[in-house]
């Protein structure tokens, strides 16, 4: 099972706090100003959100918006993760994948939201419907997650500007490579198939995330409103 | 000797064929690597050098640890309204009703305590219900709930003390003196959770914050939207710590003020005596 046989719905449904809107607009914008060396993309960015932190005020535009792509497909996997261990209803070689994997999850986002500081995207609210409950569908969710994750890397290589910042995001692509191999092989699937991996464009991976349903609204538990409680 | 300068040019042309033949066969089958001679050090230094790969713009951490769970608590949001029911089976009793929406407009939710499938492998979840009698707890379908909330929270009203503690990861991060429930109005006991929060009102009588519990009295069933029990400020101060409220637990203005940086929505309540 790949994303691809997920259906569509429609991104309005799914993404209301607009978080992975925000990321793919960043990009989108990014996309359309051209490049920009990395003093005037980091100043600029240092003028446009205050203070960030030295390793943000140096990125370019670009990639800054790239690496807050990669912060909302980070968040998604650590939250997916995160979840399914701490909810216990795997056993075996699925519950272990997850221990090892959702740490290392949790690292990238670790780090992307200290390297990108106060220009971080901020973390959508999901709802996993229950898939990190039922062995079977986190299988093939899984599954699903670390091939988008990959190709998605893979996708915005050739649009990295820094040599420094494309070193760390093929670190991490490697990383993700390695968990869909780990996966398709608990799946029964094959591991490694194919000569070839194409990557994913922003606008096929934004698809396929929302096609999930896993990004939703954050609750609203905050009103501004006179009580009428007993007093 | 005509004859064997003859065959002195046939041989001598048999053995210049056969060795553009040995050579034209070793370039179609490949040469065999190990047989290429070593490359020189002059060799090296003439091929082209290869830049060091740079370094990373940012390190990467080490893997990050869940860590325990003791001090965390799960919540979730209600999606549609469903019936909860005694057990997690569709045809067990109905213990109460869940509705998406809070009587103040919120999003509902629950706090989540257990989970079961059923015989047709169909995910339930045991949570505290906002219903009376106090301290129910019911089974509803994982489908009628949202996504999960964590918090590591946890706030304790102590009646006898007339104190408010709320503890993050077992430590104690916030601690005030309360107004509690009269006797003709006590303020309910057990455990509950705090499921919304009210600002920018102007009502003095609740202060600048209010906190909605799914506590609710159980003298004042009448009370406009059902009678829920609330934590907020106060204009009367000079009233607190003591038993003077319709079953709310008062607490001084800053340190509501204080309480609302602290207190994230889902956190468990215990009222206790």
């Amino acid at each position: 099972m790949t994303f691809r046989d997920i259906p569509d719905l429609a991104l309005a449904d799914l993404d209301r706090d607009g978080a992975i809107r925000e990321a793919v607009d960043r990009l989108e914008r990014s996309s359309r100003s051209g490049f920009l060396s990395a003093a005037a993309g980091g100043m600029a960015a240092a003028m446009a959100l205050g203070r960030p932190t030295p390793a943000a005020a140096a990125l370019t535009r670009g990639d800054s918006a790239i690496l807050n792509y990669a912060l909302t497909l980070e968040y998604l996997q650590d939250a997916f993760y995160t979840e399914a261990e701490r909810k216990g209803a795997l056993a075996g070689p699925a519950a272990r994948l997850t221990r090892v994997v959702g740490a290392v999850e949790r690292a990238h986002v670790k780090a992307l939201r200290e390297v990108l500081g106060r220009k971080a995207v901020k973390r959508p609210f999901f709802d996993f419907r229950g898939v990190t409950e039922d062995p079977p569908s986190f299988v093939r969710t899984a599954v699903a997650f670390e091939d988008l994750g990959t190709a998605a890397y893979k996708g915005q290589a050739h649009r990295i500007e820094s040599r420094e910042v494309l070193a760390a995001a093929v670190g991490i692509h490697s990383v993700e490579a390695r968990h869909a191999a780990w996966i398709r092989y608990i799946a029964g699937s094959a591991p490694a198939a194919e000569a070839f991996d194409e990557g994913t464009t922003k606008a096929e991976t934004l698809r396929l995330v929302r096609a999930t349903g896993f990004v939703v609204a954050r609750p609203r538990t905050t009103v501004a409103k006179t009580p009428s409680f007993t007093g | 000797m005509r004859a064997p300068r003859r065959t002195r040019l046939i041989g001598a042309a048999a053995l210049i064929l056969a060795a553009i033949t040995a050579a034209f066969v070793s370039v179609a089958i490949g040469g065999d690597d190990d047989d290429d001679p070593p490359a020189s050090e002059a060799d090296a230094a003439a091929a082209p050098a290869l830049a060091e790969p740079p370094d990373p713009a940012f390190e990467i951490p080490p893997p990050v640890e869940l860590g325990g769970s003791t001090h965390e608590s799960t919540w979730a949001p209600v999606k549609r309204a469903a019936t909860a029911r005694s057990a997690p089976r569709l045809r067990s009793g109905a213990v109460g009703r869940l509705a998406p929406r809070t009587p103040e407009g919120t999003t509902n939710i629950v706090l989540v305590l257990d989970r079961a499938k059923d015989a047709d492998g169909s995910l339930w979840l045991r949570v505290r219900l906002p219903v009376l009698p106090n301290n129910t707890t019911g089974w509803v379908p994982r489908s009628a709930l949202g996504g999960y909330g964590i918090v590591r929270t946890q706030l304790v009203v102590d009646l006898g003390d007339r104190r408010a503690t709320l503890f993050r990861n077992g430590k104690v991060v916030f601690q005030a003196v309360a107004g509690v429930g009269t006797a003709r109005f006590p303020t309910p006991r057990g455990r509950f959770y705090v499921r919304n929060k009210l600002t920018r009102y102007r009502d003095p009588f609740y202060g600048p914050v209010a906190f909605g519990t799914s506590a609710r009295s159980a003298t004042l069933t009448d009370w406009p939207a059902g009678g829920f029990v609330s934590i907020h400020g106060t204009n009367r101060p000079d009233l607190l710590p003591g038993a003077v409220s319709h079953g709310c637990i008062r607490l001084p203005n800053e340190a509501i003020v204080r309480l609302a940086r602290l207190l994230p929505i889902g956190t468990p309540l215990t009222i206790k005596a």
